[in-house]
């Protein structure tokens, strides 16, 4: 069960949402309120940062947490830490509404729809609220150079892929997925810096 | 694990949705073989993708989204309550109830309900396993429509044109990759006679080594195949043309009918 990720014992289990995730089994709506107090701000942002449109970002969002309402007993145990899992969907649910929006399908077209995919933390995830997480990965990603930083963002944020990303930069292939590796790399050098 | 290095280079890009389609289908392939220290670190990447929302400036959704939400989400758990069953009263004494229940929970129960339950366990088993037999054989057919796409668009697959002989007909097409194998497509095939195939050939380089036999097909109702040789019989140094004959039904471990195509490897 999705849910018990949440539940087993761990140094990561120190989240509130470990004990709200439960009860939001049992169709608890003050559970539930709880969670989008929590995490809306950091999801609606996301969201926004990617549509640009606060209406469309806003029906992106209701939908993510509504399927979390309705769905949340349907997702595997492994599919790892609440937090990540949620920007996930966010993310994807968004994307896919830029690529509507803007009729640029046709890179994923052959891509299901499928539910998020397993989100597993590595052995150097610290715990760290949402503030002093997002401090660390704002500063991390501020170390980089401003290409790879780009480079990254258009991924990221755009769903670009690498090709997409060399011609919309008008840099060569190779120098873009290199920007984008050792990019990510130091960000994950940085976390476990961090830990 | 063959080439494992190539694809964990490609993982925090695969995780990052940037991988092109060749590149990302290679690497599902690979992860669908079962390479379980390429998975883990498929699964670490997408959390440490999933970090980069916090780069996003966090934004407040308006209160009315709020409003909507938790709306929605009340009447949904409301709906869902069920109303609680009355407790039935009876006159009858508990322990007469209880002693008759017992007594008809003894004769019935031991007879038929054990007999039902083995029926539905074995119904049960029967459809796990039909389940499980699905899904195989779809993750089968999965991975082998991968490499299918996988040969075809790579750019280092040699391309084979097969004539026919008669030079108005249709023509066929293959794509030979040296490690991934050979794909052969058709359109607007004539069917073959009743009770025959079509058959693959290689025809080997080596004077006088015999055509090796291969894959048979039948066109679909509008002449379409597709047709994927995973294991070519010959390499593709060794191999000198491809051609496809007619054959009885079951195949033939030697030609019986001249060439209706073939194609040189060049």
């Amino acid at each position: 069960m999705f849910l018990a990720a949440f539940t087993s014992t761990g140094p990561r289990e120190v989240s509130p949402d470990a004990t709200l995730l439960p009860r939001l089994l049992q169709k608890d709506v003050s559970a539930f309120e709880q969670l989008y107090d929590r995490h809306s701000r950091l999801v609606y942002g996301l969201v926004l940062r990617i549509l640009q449109q606060a209406s469309m970002s806003e029906e992106v969002v209701q939908d993510v947490f509504l399927q979390l309402w309705r769905n949340a007993d349907q997702y595997d145990a492994s599919r790892g830490p609440f937090v990540p899992w949620l920007c996930t969907v966010a993310r994807n649910r968004a994307l896919d509404r830029l690529r509507l929006k803007s009729e640029r399908q046709r890179r994923r077209e052959d891509q299901p729809d499928e539910l998020p995919s397993l989100v597993v933390a590595p052995e150097y995830e610290k715990v760290l609220d949402d503030k002093r997480r997002a401090e660390r990965v704002r500063a991390l990603m501020a170390s980089l150079s401003p290409q790879q930083k780009k480079a990254i963002e258009l991924a990221y944020f755009e769903g670009l892929s690498h090709s997409e990303i060399a011609a919309t930069m008008k840099e060569p292939l190779g120098t873009v997925k290199s920007w984008i590796r050792n990019g990510l790399l130091r960000l994950k050098e940085g976390l476990q810096a961090t830990s | 694990m063959k080439n494992c290095d190539q694809f964990r280079e490609r993982t925090e890009a695969y995780a990052l949705g940037a991988l092109d389609p060749e590149e990302r289908v290679a690497l599902e392939v690979h992860l669908a073989s079962g390479c379980a220290d390429c998975t883990k670190a498929v699964e670490e990447a997408r959390w440490l993708v999933s970090q980069l929302a916090y780069t996003a400036p966090e934004a407040a959704p308006s209160d009315m989204l709020k409003g909507r939400l938790m709306q929605t989400v009340r009447a949904e758990a409301q709906s869902q309550v069920k109303p609680h069953a009355m407790p039935s009263r009876s006159a009858i004494p508990l322990w007469l109830l209880a002693g008759v229940a017992a007594l008809l929970a003894f004769s019935i129960y031991s007879a038929w309900n054990t007999r039902r339950l083995e029926g539905e366990i074995r119904e049960a088993n029967n459809r796990a396993a039909a389940l499980v037999g699905e899904r195989q054989k779809i993750e089968q057919e999965l991975l082998l429509a991968k490499r299918e796409s996988m040969i075809l668009m790579d750019p280092s697959s040699i391309k084979i044109a097969l004539k026919g002989s008669d030079a108005q007909g249709p023509q066929l097409e293959a794509k030979w990759h040296s490690q991934w194998g050979v794909v052969v497509m058709g359109e607007n095939i004539p069917m073959p006679s009743p009770h025959h195939v079509l058959q693959l050939w290689f025809i080997p380089k080596a004077p006088g080594k015999m055509p090796m036999p291969s894959m048979m097909v039948r066109p679909d109702a509008n002449g379409k195949f597709v047709l994927l040789i995973s294991n070519p019989p010959e390499s593709m140094d060794a191999t000198k043309a491809l051609a496809i004959s007619e054959e009885p039904e079951g195949g033939s471990p030697w030609p019986t009918n001249p060439p209706r195509y073939s194609g040189g490897v060049s």
